[in-house]
C-alpha cells in the first residue's frame, strides 16, 4: 500500500483541487516509485496496468503521478499524458468523495434512466460532469453500464443497482453523501 | 490409453466422487451476475448463507440468462428435483429455500417461452454450475473438447472447426479456424492468443455472462485455440468495468493451472500455454483488435492500419490470434460432438448459434442463446414475450451504435452474420434493443450517433470531426431549427466519414442514420418534407 498522504490533505480541504503539500508530495512520489519499481517490470506494456494501479491509489491520476510512471517505464510523459487522456475510465482530475453514475444508454432512457439523472441533479446542484462546491459527490452520465435488461441503473461508488427509482436513488444518495 | 485421456478420466472420478459426497443434501444455488447483483443477488447470498437449511450446500453460479426474473435462487432437493425461486429478495430468502428444500412448491424449469426457443451449447449449464469449478464443469461433459483435441493433435483440431464453419460471435463473423491456421504458418515466436473479452458495445452484455457463468468454458476453449495455433503466450483482456467477470476468470485460471488444465505441460500432452488477465480502461475502440493491442502495448487507443493483419503482424508485431469469448465457448462443443453436431444447429449457410443481449420494451429481457436463423420477430416477441402491456414497439435497434434500426415491420428478418438488411444493418455481436413509444425515431438515433461522437478516438480527422456535426445537424432537426439541407449534409457526412475512417467505428458510425433516414424520414425531419 501506497501512503496516500496527498489524498488525505485533499480529502482534508474538501475538494481543493490544489496540489498536496511540498513535503507530501515528496514522500508520496517516492512510494509510489519505490511500488512501480516492485510491481511493473520495466516495459511499454505495463502501462496501463501502472495507470490502473496509480488511479486505485489516488482515485485519479495527479500530474506528479503520470510523470513518475514515465520515469519508470521510460516513456515521455507527453506520450504517458496522450495515452492517459483516451480511456475513458481513467480520471485526470480527483472526483468528489462520492461518486454517482447514471446510465442513459438506449434502454435506460428508455426506462427512466434521464429522470433518475435529472432528479439527482437537482438533488445535488450540479450538471452531470460537476462535483458539488464542498467536494462531497460527483455526478456523471455514462453511455452504457451494461446492464441494459435491469433498466434504469445507477452505480453509486463502483456498485450498480438496477431497476432504479427516482425516490430510491434518491434514498440511497442521501444515505451515502449524509444529507 | 493416452496421457491427456488418462489425465481427464484422474480428474473426472475426483468431480464424481465430491458429487458422492454431497449427494443426499440440498442443493442451493444462487445465481450472481453483473446483472442479478445489481438487484440484491449478493444480499440473497449473505442471507442465505446465514440461515440455510440443515445439510444444504450452497453454491454460487452465474445467471441463466433471465435477467427478468433475477434474482433466481435454484433448490434442488434429493429427488433431483429443482425448484426456481425468481425475484428472490433477501429478507425472505431463507423461508423460500426452505419451504422449497421441503418440497412445498412444484418443480419448475423457468419459463418455457424464454428458454424453448433457445438452443444452449456455449451456456450450457450456465446458471446452474459454478463455472469457476473445474470439478462442477468437468461433471457437465468440461475439458472432454481438448481431450479430444490433444488425442487427434492440431491439424485435425483446425480441420475440425474449419468444418464446422465457426465464425468469429465478436461481430465481424471471420472463419475462427483461418485465423489459427495462419497464426500457426507464421515462422518463429513467440506467438500470441488474445481473448478480446473489452466488450465495450452498448447493450451487449453476453461475454460477460459467459466469463461469469462458464469461466472454464471459456479456458478450455482458449487452450484448443492456443493447441491448434501454435501459441504459448495467451491473454484475457477484459473490460476496466467488469470486476465479476475478471474476478471468475482469474479464479478458473488459478485452478485451471493446480489441476493442470493451463501452465507448462497440459494434462501430460507436452503442449503448454499460460495465461495473464489484462484489464482496459474503457472506451468503445478498445473492442477493434488492432486498437485492443495497442492498448496492451501502452499506446493510445487508437486502431491501426490493415494490413498487416493481427495474424501476421498484432501484439508485439507478432503473430497473434485475437478471439470473442463466445467463439471461444462453442469450441469445446464442437471437438467434444463432432463439427456435424455443431452444423445441425443454425440454417444451411450459417452454423451454430448466436448469444442475444436483449434489452428495452420487452417482458423478458436478459440473455439468451438462439440458433443462426432464429428471426427477430422470435427474438423479441418469442423470447422477450414482446412489449409490457401499453406499449407498443415501433422498432428494434439491433447491432448496436454501428449498425441501426429496423421497423417493427421487418422483423421476420432472420439473424445472420454481418448484414441484415440493405440499409446496412447488421447483426454485430448480437445487442437487440426493443424500442416502444418512450423513445422515437430523432432521439434513438441522435442517442447512437452521440455515442460514437463521444468515442471516436480522433485518429482519423473526418471521424472525429463528422461525428460531432452528426449529432449537431440532428440536434438542429429535433429543435425544429432545420435547414432544407440538412438531411443532405447528414446524407454526405455519413458518406465521407465512412469513406475516409480506417476502423470500423468510424467506417460504421452513420449506421443509425442512414437506417432512421431510410425508415423514419418522415418522423425524424418532418418539417422538412
Amino acid at each position: 500500500m501506497v501512503e496516500k498522504t496527498g489524498a488525505k490533505t485533499q480529502e482534508a480541504s474538501a475538494g481543493a483541487r490544489g496540489l498536496p503539500q511540498e513535503d507530501t508530495l515528496a514522500t508520496d512520489r517516492q512510494s509510489v516509485r519505490a511500488e512501480l519499481a516492485e510491481r511493473f517490470p520495466r516495459h511499454h506494456g505495463q502501462l496501463l496496468p501502472a495507470l490502473h494501479f496509480l488511479q486505485h491509489e489516488f482515485r485519479y491520476l495527479p500530474d506528479w503521478g503520470l510523470e513518475t510512471v514515465g520515469w519508470h517505464l521510460r516513456i515521455p510523459a507527453s506520450e504517458v499524458y496522450g495515452a492517459a487522456t483516451t480511456y475513458t475510465e481513467l480520471r485526470l482530475t480527483p472526483p468528489g468523495v462520492h461518486v454517482v453514475r447514471v446510465c442513459t444508454g438506449l434502454a435506460c432512457s428508455m426506462g427512466g434512466g434521464r429522470e433518475l439523472l435529472a432528479a439527482l441533479s437537482r438533488e445535488l446542484g450540479v450538471a452531470p460532469g460537476h462535483t458539488t462546491a464542498d467536494g462531497r459527490a460527483t455526478l456523471e452520465e455514462t453511455p452504457c453500464g451494461f446492464l441494459c435488461a435491469m433498466a434504469p441503473a445507477l452505480d453509486l461508488d463502483g456498485r450498480w443497482r438496477g431497476r432504479a427509482s427516482p425516490q430510491g436513488a434518491l434514498d440511497l444518495l442521501r444515505k451515502a453523501v449524509g444529507r | 490409453m493416452s496421457a491427456p485421456a488418462d489425465a481427464l478420466a484422474g480428474l473426472t472420478r475426483r468431480a464424481q466422487a465430491r458429487q458422492r459426497r454431497l449427494r443426499g443434501r440440498t442443493r442451493v444455488v444462487v445465481q450472481v451476475g453483473h446483472c442479478s447483483q445489481a438487484v440484491g443477488a449478493l444480499d440473497v447470498a449473505s442471507a442465505l448463507r446465514a440461515a440455510l437449511p440443515r445439510g444444504a450446500h450452497l453454491t454460487t453460479a452465474g445467471c441463466d440468462g433471465a435477467c427478468f426474473d433475477a434474482p433466481t435462487v435454484l433448490v434442488t432437493g434429493p429427488s433431483g428435483e429443482t425448484v426456481r425461486l425468481t425475484r428472490v429478495a433477501a429478507a425472505s430468502a431463507a423461508d423460500l429455500v426452505s419451504k422449497a428444500a421441503a418440497g412445498e412448491f412444484a418443480p419448475d424449469p423457468g419459463p418455457a417461452p424464454f428458454f424453448a426457443p433457445q438452443r444452449r451449447l456455449a451456456t450450457y449449464m450456465l446458471g446452474a454450475m459454478d463455472g469457476t469449478d473445474a470439478r462442477e464443469y468437468i461433471l457437465h461433459g468440461g475439458y472432454a473438447g481438448l481431450g479430444r483435441a490433444l488425442s487427434i493433435g492440431p491439424e485435425r483440431t483446425i480441420a475440425e472447426v474449419e468444418a464446422a464453419d465457426l465464425r468469429g460471435r465478436g461481430g465481424a463473423y471471420f472463419p475462427a479456424a483461418v485465423k489459427w491456421k495462419s497464426v500457426r504458418q507464421e515462422a518463429g515466436t513467440p506467438r500470441y492468443l488474445v481473448v478480446n473479452a473489452e466488450e465495450g458495445e452498448p447493450c451487449v452484455f453476453k461475454d460477460r455472462h459467459l466469463m461469469e457463468g462458464a469461466a472454464h468454458r471459456i479456458v478450455e476453449g482458449l487452450v484448443i485455440a492456443a493447441y491448434a495455433a501454435d501459441v504459448h503466450e495467451a491473454y484475457v483482456y477484459i473490460n476496466a468495468e467488469a470486476e465479476l467477470s475478471a474476478e471468475r476468470m482469474e479464479r478458473a485460471i488459478e485452478q485451471a493451472r493446480k489441476l493442470g488444465l493451463l501452465g507448462g505441460d497440459i494434462l501430460g500432452s507436452g503442449f503448454g500455454v499460460d495465461v495473464e488477465v489484462r484489464r482496459g480502461a474503457g472506451g468503445y475502440a478498445c473492442g477493434e483488435e488492432t486498437a485492443l493491442l495497442n492498448t496492451m502495448e501502452g499506446y493510445r487507443r487508437e486502431p491501426r492500419l490493415r494490413p498487416p493483419f493481427p495474424t501476421q503482424a498484432g501484439l508485439w508485431s507478432r503473430p497473434t490470434v485475437v478471439n470473442n469469448p463466445e467463439t471461444l465457448c462453442s469450441v469445446p462443443f464442437i471437438l467434444a460432438h463432432g463439427a456435424a453436431a455443431y452444423r445441425e444447429v443454425g440454417t444451411g449457410t450459417d452454423k451454430g448459434t448466436k448469444l442475444i443481449s436483449l434489452s428495452g420494451a420487452v417482458q423478458r429481457s436478459g440473455v439468451a442463446e438462439v440458433p443462426m436463423g432464429t428471426s427477430l420477430h422470435r427474438i423479441v416477441h418469442g423470447v422477450g414475450g414482446g412489449p409490457p402491456a401499453g406499449h407498443a414497439l415501433w422498432a428494434v435497434a439491433v447491432g448496436g451504435p454501428s449498425s441501426g434500426l429496423l421497423p417493427v415491420s421487418l422483423l421476420d428478418i432472420a439473424m445472420k452474420p454481418g448484414s441484415l438488411h440493405e440499409s446496412g444493418v447488421m447483426l454485430g455481436a448480437g445487442g437487440v434493443v426493443a424500442l416502444d413509444e418512450r423513445t422515437g425515431p430523432l432521439e434513438a438515433v441522435r442517442l447512437l450517433a452521440a455515442y460514437n461522437a463521444g468515442e471516436s478516438c480522433g485518429k482519423c480527422t473526418p471521424c472525429r470531426e463528422g461525428t460531432p456535426r452528426m449529432v449537431a445537424v440532428l440536434d438542429r432537426l429535433s429543435g425544429g431549427r432545420e435547414t432544407a439541407d440538412d438531411v443532405e449534409e447528414l446524407r454526405y457526412l455519413v458518406r465521407v466519414v465512412a469513406d475516409a475512417s480506417l476502423c470500423g467505428l468510424g467506417q460504421a458510425a452513420g449506421g443509425p442514420i442512414t437506417s432512421g433516414l431510410r425508415f423514419f424520414e418522415g418522423k425524424m425531419a418532418g418539417q422538412v418534407r
